[in-house]
């Protein structure tokens, strides 16, 4: 298998856990399912963590959902988890 | 029939040499350094006059017989009648000049034995007679006169030999000192007529009267003796004689013996017809001495008996018989009567001697320390392990009896039953094969392991000295892997200091859990994550329980994954081509899996194992692989355990606290792969199979941490239950070998010395079970309910509770394989155990709250329990173990 392109990397993280940062403050922890070369991914056990800044104050909420799509254009970066999960 | 003249001779016992030294003393001295030592100069090429020298030439399979009877009673016929061979003669001279030796002539001969060989005869150098031993010859001038030399003789001889006569010497033979010159001097020259001066013989008749022996030695000494005064000249002549002429004798010879043997050496023809003359010089005195004549007859058959003991017996009893009292005591009356016995007398007497002939016959020949010898043979020839085996000449002599003369029909059955008797490459009887097959697998392993291993230690070793020098080195370095990256050593300190040996981390994670926790919070700011928790590990696998040390020794986490995608890729290749109905060839499958790939220090399979998409791929796998690739796959499995990242999760030393999604990692495994497992196991493997992997297990990991895992226990029962169970379908077909039997008892063995003493271990520390419990409860009950107590941790989750069925699965399977001192084993250790399990099931009768739940839980404790203790034909129920009926 060749790793020439940056997906091909990516592929290696199917099935795996993988962080997702969006556009918009939030961030998804979840199993890769799948991609394709605009980024669109679909992640399983996903949590979305939204960050809101309101009064100077950082407030976060939580959203797990089963199975999510995330569109390619709203993708920032993609990595595996930290150590903190 | 031979060696006997040899042995009668034997240095001591043999007065006739002596007597032949004085003979020669006056003038020849070299009598004794000449043929002394000649046997050291070990040339064998006058072989042909070894029949001369050992006794007439033995036809092949003559039975040689060392009684000495036989062989004296052979020696008397040919006395009387007319012997056809000059030893056979010879040597009843020698015995019967034996039985005449006295104790002063015997002490001085002993002097003589010591003489060096006489180099001076080889060299033809001049020798000086200042070397004789002799000293109370050295005396007497060198170059008397022949005359002289005669009388003295002549005059010692007397002496000597009418001592030895009154003393009993050879008593057939006397003859009166005082005639035998005339009768020598009539004989000789037509024994020696060519070669030998007169002169020379008659030296030696005096010896002759006395003990015909000494008759022949003369003749040997004078053959050798020119008629020089001179002894450097004699000493010379020999030599050259000893050049031109065989000298060689046999080494036992060249003492006493080798003057006796001389005279057929050098002239084999002459003596020829001196042999005669000797045997009736014995048989029949010469008319000059009548009376003597008369005696001789007389005593005739004592003579032959009495010849018949001292012949060639060893030296002491050559000599003793005659000199007993009762002896002297026949001799004397013999003499007394001097009237020839009557028939009838002599008849007795014969009959008398044989028998005492066959008493003595080989008496002696045997010292008892031989005796005991040859009985210990005898008796370990009889005790043997292997009757049949031993036993293979009867077996074939038994088929060849029963078989009758059959022929064909007959050569096969031998056939048959030599091949199955010693085996052979289908196996013998025994199924040799598989036993040298397997010794031959293991030793191939053993070497292969060794040379793993040795440049792993090395190379750790190297690591822990550089490291924090230059970040952690990667150690898969060789050319199939060069180092890919630097790894800063994140929680080193944390796993060396949870880590010291087996035993104080089993103590720590059972009963300090709370200082481990207290490490990892003073480490805090590093960062330890689930993962690195799962480092305080045991201490064998303190490299392998670091997931990512395992990753980067087999070759780093990104190539493990782009392996997986591979396999995945090949995997739907295979199996679009098995859905179009293409043949499918697995090769590159093979190839993308890495098994046996030995460029990383963990096989890049196991770490494949570490992902839950290598896991979950696994059943697809299994489809395209053929069995020996299975088995193959699974060896390098079971062989490289302890790498496997889910042993290391799911054991309680390793890992005290998993995660929840730990947890699922280790259901899914236990789902996926010990599934393929079994059904391998059971559908495709054999027995010798399921060794191996079961060899590989225990020879290539740490048993006793394997155990504590919850997979690995599950992996060990599944091996030893399949295996018993194939013991048993087999028993009941008879199909098992007993080599791959005691094969088996070899490797439960190991497995049970591996896991003794530490039986108990296998059983997760409360702290563990609450843990998992709590996890596992986490989705049905509040997690806050989960929370243990920590005296009643099973009754604390009212519908939750840490499931052990798979240890007493493992403890079952474990005691169904053992003998009764392994169960008893097992009971002792675990025996905590058994009775905490019987408390806590009645104490969850007790309870009152949720009846039906705690009675299931009850039912289900004893249930676990029982199918360990119904192995030993035991039961609890209601609190009490009883038998089982």
């Amino acid at each position: 298998m060749s790793l020439d392109t940056p997906l091909d990397l990516l592929k290696l993280n199917l099935d795996e856990k993988v962080y997702v940062k969006l556009r918009g403050a939030r961030e998804l922890i979840g199993t890769l399912q799948a991609f394709d070369s605009h980024c669109n991914i679909v992640l399983s056990d996903a949590v979305e963590t939204i960050y809101e800044l309101t009064d100077g104050d950082l407030k976060s909420t939580e959203r797990s959902s089963e199975m999510i799509f995330v569109r390619g254009d709203s993708v920032t970066l993609i990595t595996s988890p930290g150590d903190d999960e | 029939m031979s060696f006997f003249g040899f042995d009668a001779s034997l240095p001591g016992s043999n007065p006739k040499k002596q007597n032949g030294n004085k003979d020669d003393n006056g003038k020849t001295l070299d009598f004794e350094e000449t043929y002394k030592g000649l046997g050291d100069y070990a040339v064998e090429e006058y072989d042909y006059l070894n029949d001369e020298t050992f006794g007439g030439p033995a036809e092949l399979g003559t039975d040689f017989d060392f009684g000495h009877g036989s062989a004296a009673a052979l020696n008397k016929k040919t006395e009387v009648e007319a012997p056809s061979t000059y030893t056979m003669p010879s040597r009843s001279y020698v015995a019967a000049a034996s039985s005449g030796a006295d104790p002063v002539t015997r002490t001085s001969l002993d002097d003589t034995q010591d003489l060096k060989p006489m180099e001076s005869l080889w060299t033809n150098q001049p020798r000086v007679s200042t070397q004789q031993p002799q000293g109370h010859y050295q005396t007497q001038g060198q170059v008397l006169s022949m005359e002289d030399l005669e009388r003295q003789q002549r005059q010692r001889q007397m002496a000597a030999s009418q001592q030895g006569f009154m003393g009993m010497a050879g008593p057939g033979y006397g003859m009166p000192p005082p005639h035998p010159q005339g009768f020598m001097q009539h004989q000789f020259p037509n024994q020696y007529p060519s070669s030998f001066s007169p002169q020379g013989m008659q030296n030696i008749p005096p010896f002759q009267q006395m003990q015909p022996v000494i008759m022949n030695q003369g003749n040997q000494a004078t053959m050798y003796q020119p008629p020089l005064n001179n002894p450097t000249d004699k000493q010379q002549e020999q030599g050259n004689v000893s050049g031109t002429q065989p000298m060689e004798f046999p080494p036992g010879t060249q003492l006493g013996r080798s003057p006796q043997m001389q005279p057929v050496q050098p002239s084999p023809k002459p003596t020829n017809p001196g042999s005669p003359m000797i045997a009736t010089s014995t048989m029949t005195p010469p008319p000059q001495e009548v009376h003597n004549h008369q005696q001789n007859k007389q005593t005739f058959v004592e003579t032959m008996t009495q010849q018949q003991h001292q012949h060639f017996l060893h030296p002491q009893q050559l000599v003793s018989p005659p000199q007993t009292p009762r002896e002297n005591f026949r001799y004397n009356r013999g003499q007394g009567r001097r009237e020839p016995l009557t028939a009838e007398e002599q008849k007795r007497l014969q009959i008398r001697q044989a028998k005492v002939e066959k008493i003595l016959k080989h008496s002696g020949l045997m010292t008892p320390r031989d005796k005991d010898f040859i009985t210990r043979y005898q008796l370990s020839q009889i005790v043997t392990d292997d009757p049949y085996n031993e036993d293979f000449y009867f077996q074939v002599y038994k088929i060849i009896q029963s078989g009758g003369i059959v022929g064909e029909a007959n050569k096969d059955l031998i056939a048959r039953a030599y091949l199955e008797h010693s085996g052979h490459r289908l196996g013998g009887r025994y199924k040799r094969a598989d036993v040298a097959l397997q010794r031959m697998q293991s030793q191939v392993e053993k070497a292969v392991t060794v040379a793993k291993e040795r440049p792993q230690k090395s190379k750790d070793h190297i690591d822990a000295a550089r490291e924090g020098v230059l970040g952690k080195i990667s150690s898969a370095m060789n050319s199939k892997a060069p180092r890919r990256q630097l790894q800063i050593p994140l929680q080193r300190l944390a796993d060396e200091s949870a880590i010291a040996d087996d035993s104080s981390t089993a103590k720590l994670s059972r009963g300090s859990t709370p200082a481990l926790e207290a490490v990892t919070e003073t480490l805090g700011n590093v960062e330890i994550d689930q993962k690195s928790k799962a480092r305080r590990r045991s201490s064998y696998a303190f490299t392998s329980v670091d997931q990512s040390s395992v990753l980067s020794r087999s070759g780093g986490r990104k190539f493990v994954l782009s392996l997986i995608e591979t396999v995945y890729e090949e995997v739907l290749e295979l199996e679009a081509q098995l859905r179009s109905g293409n043949p499918v060839d697995s090769a590159a499958l093979w190839e993308a899996l890495h098994i046996g790939d030995e460029s990383y220090e963990v096989c890049p399979f196991i770490s494949m194992l570490s992902f839950d998409k290598g896991v979950k791929i696994m059943p697809r796998i299994f489809n395209f692989l053929d069995n020996s690739q299975k088995l193959k796959l699974l060896q390098t499995f079971f062989g490289e355990l302890s790498h496997l990242n889910i042993i290391i999760i799911s054991s309680y030393k390793t890992n005290a606290s998993p995660s929840e999604n730990q947890l699922k990692q280790i259901e899914l495994f236990q789902a996926v792969f010990l599934k393929i497992i079994v059904s391998f196991l059971s559908n495709s493997a054999n027995f010798i199979e399921i060794m191996g992997l079961l060899l590989y297990l225990i020879r290539n990991n740490n048993v006793s941490f394997i155990s504590t895992s919850k997979i690995g226990l599950n992996l060990i029962t599944v091996l030893i239950s399949r295996a018993a169970l194939i013991r048993q379908d087999i028993n009941r077909s008879n199909v098992l070998s007993s080599p791959e039997i005691s094969a088996w008892n070899e490797v439960y063995d190991k497995l049970f010395t591996s896991l003794e003493t530490r039986l108990s271990l296998v059983f997760p520390p409360k702290e563990y079970t609450d843990k998992t419990v709590s996890i596992n409860s986490r989705p049905s009950a509040s997690s806050g309910s989960a929370i243990a107590t920590p005296t009643m941790p099973t009754i604390s989750t009212s519908s939750q509770y840490y499931d052990q069925a798979y240890i007493w699965q493992f403890l079952a399977s474990l005691a169904l394989s053992g003998k009764l001192n392994h169960q008893r084993i097992i009971i002792d250790e675990i025996r905590d155990e058994i009775f905490g399990t019987i408390t806590a099931a009645e104490e969850l009768g007790k309870n009152q709250q949720d009846q039906t739940a705690s009675l299931y839980k009850r039912e289900k404790l004893y249930q676990d329990l029982n199918l360990f203790l119904n192995v030993m034909g035991l039961v609890a129920r209601d609190g009490e173990i009883t038998e089982l009926k």
